[in-house]
């Protein structure tokens, strides 16, 4: 019976650094300016922020007063379900209607049009304004009394009386949805475009010689090869339709009677125009959990892409 | 394998965490706390200093701006001073100018309207100029529309009222010989007006929540006296019925939705309304921005309606004051605003460029605005019976004003019952008084 100790574990083997930085230090070291900007000018608002949530705080005047839990319930009894319906309102809207949009277009500059760059330059042409100024351009289209909508639909006999397109609740969320569209589908139209140009003409190709007509080939070609780009394109949108804020706060302000609040412009309303921080910030929380839920999703969505 | 070192998954993760922050930063920057010298009385700096900021939302208007910049540069040249020009849209002044003032960014001279005394004053960074003011010679109404729990925040530079202003061609050509002097007149001659087609908007009534402020008078009208002693009386009967009447001559098109301010100067410009609400100072400015050069002899100040005959008309004080910030610039600031506001060869040519009555015994007194037609009517039909509103006292008067139009509107668009409204409505003010 042999007593000898069973033959050692080899050790990892050190990296030799040769006086050099291990590879953990370096990168930390690389990412050090970034963490430190990270907690400066998110991680410490986002805790004071959520801090402020439980008091009860007047942005002009000095002093506040601990109120728990007041304030998130102030909104989860009252108008947080509604908020939240057209947050989603909008979000869903002015998300998969320019993603239609986009990808009719991307579909057809990838065609091989002829002028398809010129179109492509044109195309691009709302993204490159900024989110203002088209809201304002839209808010002037839309004007009930002297707007250019109402002009064109009046000289044609389509409408006999001007309509109040941002002035009623039915029309108002459809008004915003349209100037959101037309500022971003020229985004997701490159974005798709992008895609579709990696899809090897091959496969169109052998599919063609194996009878397919052209709906067939898209689902069972272009789709498939498109589908990781389409699932990013429109999970980012959807995040930023849902903090959206410009388009909404110029054309309506939220309203009319609350017809187009959101998320975005309940907190801004309230912390700029009623002057409570702390409501204002115990919204911005709950706003920012929904908004995790988004990031979660966001992340499974490419974790699960990047195994397959 | 990656070339770069940094996986795809590694990547996106980062892209994640990165749209991440920027929702945190979206959702709670725009939510930071109260800054840390928001307690102070001074926004600090040399009180001594000649050169100050002067802020006014008037320099943001395109009539109102070249009278403002030829006031300042004549103090500039006098004093051999800097001046500094600061300026937001009216409809976000008072939240711009809140924030400034709180995060000690503001100092100068500040422009106010006598709404918004109240609130800026509970900030606790405005000079007392108590001892300035008796050298103004202003009058006594407009000295006390400066005036916040007993002391004197504002000088004075316009006082006048909101009221009713008519265009006396449309009206002419509708028939009408008379101004209306009843709401059922009133509402008969809106009716003719919507006669003459076109797209006429006969009323163009505030129905836009930034100036639906503007119901308050008709509320007044109807009886609601807004407060009794320290009970809002908002949802009463008389509030009532005059949202009740608003959304009827809503939805009889007897005034236009998404009207605003802005909106009703540009629709009774083009000729395109009869009446519209506005301060003194529409005349000018509704008159240089329309194409017609003879509407100005057109405008009409009109004594708001009254229910019935013999009832007092309704109507709102109005007025702009200047206010000192404590800091720097502080005392030649105080100087600019007693000059700008009290000399009289600068009233005088204030008066001129802009119809701005000013609010000096003197400047009254003035021939130019003594034998002003325009002007000594609206003081005799409008400015005479004014009031003040009695939110004006609460720092909370703005919420207050938007918690009533955000109600108002629910019911012009037809989300709400007029009753429900009100009720609902009186409930907010209150909540927000106490609060």
């Amino acid at each position: 019976m042999s007593t000898a100790a069973p033959p050692r574990k080899a050790a990892p083997r050190r990296e030799r650094t040769g006086g050099r930085l291990s590879n953990g230090a370096f990168a930390l070291l690389l990412t050090a300016p970034g963490i430190a900007l990270f907690a400066t000018i998110i991680i410490y608002p986002l805790v004071s922020a959520l801090f402020t949530g439980f008091f009860k705080q007047d942005l002009r005047l000095p002093g506040r007063e601990f109120v728990g839990l007041d304030n998130f319930t102030y909104w989860l009894d009252g108008e947080f379900l509604t908020i939240l319906k057209q947050t989603l309102v909008f979000t869903v809207g002015a998300t998969l209607v320019p993603f239609v949009i986009g990808f009719a277009l991307a579909l057809a500059l990838n065609s091989g049009l002829k002028g398809s760059g010129f179109m492509r330059g044109l195309f691009l042409f709302p993204w490159v304004i900024p989110g203002v100024v088209v809201s304002f351009l839209w808010m002037w289209i839309f004007n009930a009394n002297y707007g250019v909508l109402n002009g064109v639909l009046m000289d044609t006999g389509i409408i006999d009386e001007s309509v109040s397109w941002l002035g009623q609740p039915g029309t108002a969320m459809l008004a915003v949805i349209v100037t959101k569209t037309w500022a971003s589908f020229p985004w997701m139209m490159v974005m798709l475009l992008a895609g579709l140009q990696t899809v090897p003409r091959e496969l169109h190709e052998a599919a063609s010689i194996d009878g397919a007509g052209s709906i067939r080939r898209f689902f069972a070609v272009t789709w498939p090869q498109v589908r990781g780009v389409a699932s990013i394109v429109l999970l980012l949108e959807f995040i930023w339709n849902f903090q959206h804020f410009d388009t909404i706060y110029v054309l309506t302000g939220g309203g009319p009677a609350g017809a187009t609040e959101t998320f975005a412009t309940a907190v801004y309303q309230t912390a700029f125009k009623g002057f409570d921080i702390g409501r204002a910030t115990a919204l911005g929380g709950l706003w920012m959990l929904l908004l995790l839920l988004l990031v979660v999703v966001y992340l499974r969505i490419t974790e699960r892409k990047d195994d397959a | 394998m990656t070339t770069s070192g940094i996986s795809r998954r590694g990547a996106l993760r980062m892209f994640g965490i990165g749209a991440l922050g920027m929702a945190g930063v979206g959702a709670l920057g725009a939510c930071a706390p109260s800054p840390s010298n928001s307690g102070s009385a001074s926004n600090g700096g040399d009180t001594k200093s000649k050169d100050f900021d002067f802020t006014s939302w008037s320099l943001n208007e395109e009539a109102a701006r070249p009278a403002i910049e030829k006031i300042i540069a004549a103090w500039e040249k006098a004093e051999k001073s800097k001046v500094r020009a600061v300026s937001y849209p009216y409809n976000e002044y008072l939240s711009q100018l809140t924030l400034k003032l709180g995060g000690g960014e503001t100092t100068g001279a500040i422009h106010l309207d006598i709404a918004w005394l109240a609130a800026v004053a509970q900030m606790g960074k405005l000079a007392d100029l108590g001892s300035v003011a008796p050298k103004g010679g202003y009058t006594d109404v407009a000295l006390k529309s400066g005036v916040y729990d007993g002391k004197q925040y504002g000088l004075p530079w316009n006082t006048g009222s909101i009221g009713v202003i008519a265009n006396s061609k449309l009206l002419a050509k509708a028939g009408i010989k008379k101004h209306p002097a009843t709401v059922e007149e009133f509402e008969d001659a809106l009716r003719a007006i919507k006669g003459l087609g076109g797209g006429v908007v006969p009323y163009a009534a505030a129905t836009k929540v930034a100036q639906l402020k503007d119901i308050f008078p008709w509320m007044q009208t109807f009886g609601c006296t807004l407060m009794d002693g320290e009970k809002v009386t908002i949802g009463d009967d008389a509030s009532v019925d005059a949202v009740t009447w608003y959304k009827k001559l809503h939805d009889a098109k007897l005034i236009a939705a998404d009207v605003d301010r802005f909106d009703a100067r540009a629709l009774f410009g083009q000729g395109k309304a009869a009446f519209y609400d506005d301060a003194v100072i529409g005349k000018g400015v509704t008159a240089a921005q329309s194409k017609d050069k003879t509407l100005a002899d057109a405008m009409q100040p009109m004594m708001r309606p009254v229910l019935r005959s013999g009832d007092t008309p309704q109507a709102l004080l109005w007025g702009g004051v200047i206010a000192i910030v404590n800091g720097k610039g502080q005392d030649a600031a105080t100087e600019f605003a007693l000059h700008t506001t009290s000399d009289l060869a600068t009233t005088s040519e204030y008066f001129t460029s802009r119809a701005l009555p000013p609010s000096t015994t003197a400047g009254l007194a003035d021939p130019k605005v003594a034998q002003d037609t325009f002007t000594t009517e609206w003081t005799e039909k409008i400015t005479k019976t004014a009031t003040g509103s009695p939110f004006w006292q609460f720092a909370q008067n703005a919420q207050i004003e938007e918690a009533v139009a955000k109600q108002v509107q629910a019911v012009l668009v037809g989300k709400s019952k007029p009753k429900d409204a009100m009720r609902k409505a009186g409930e907010e003010v209150a909540a927000l008084i106490k609060r």
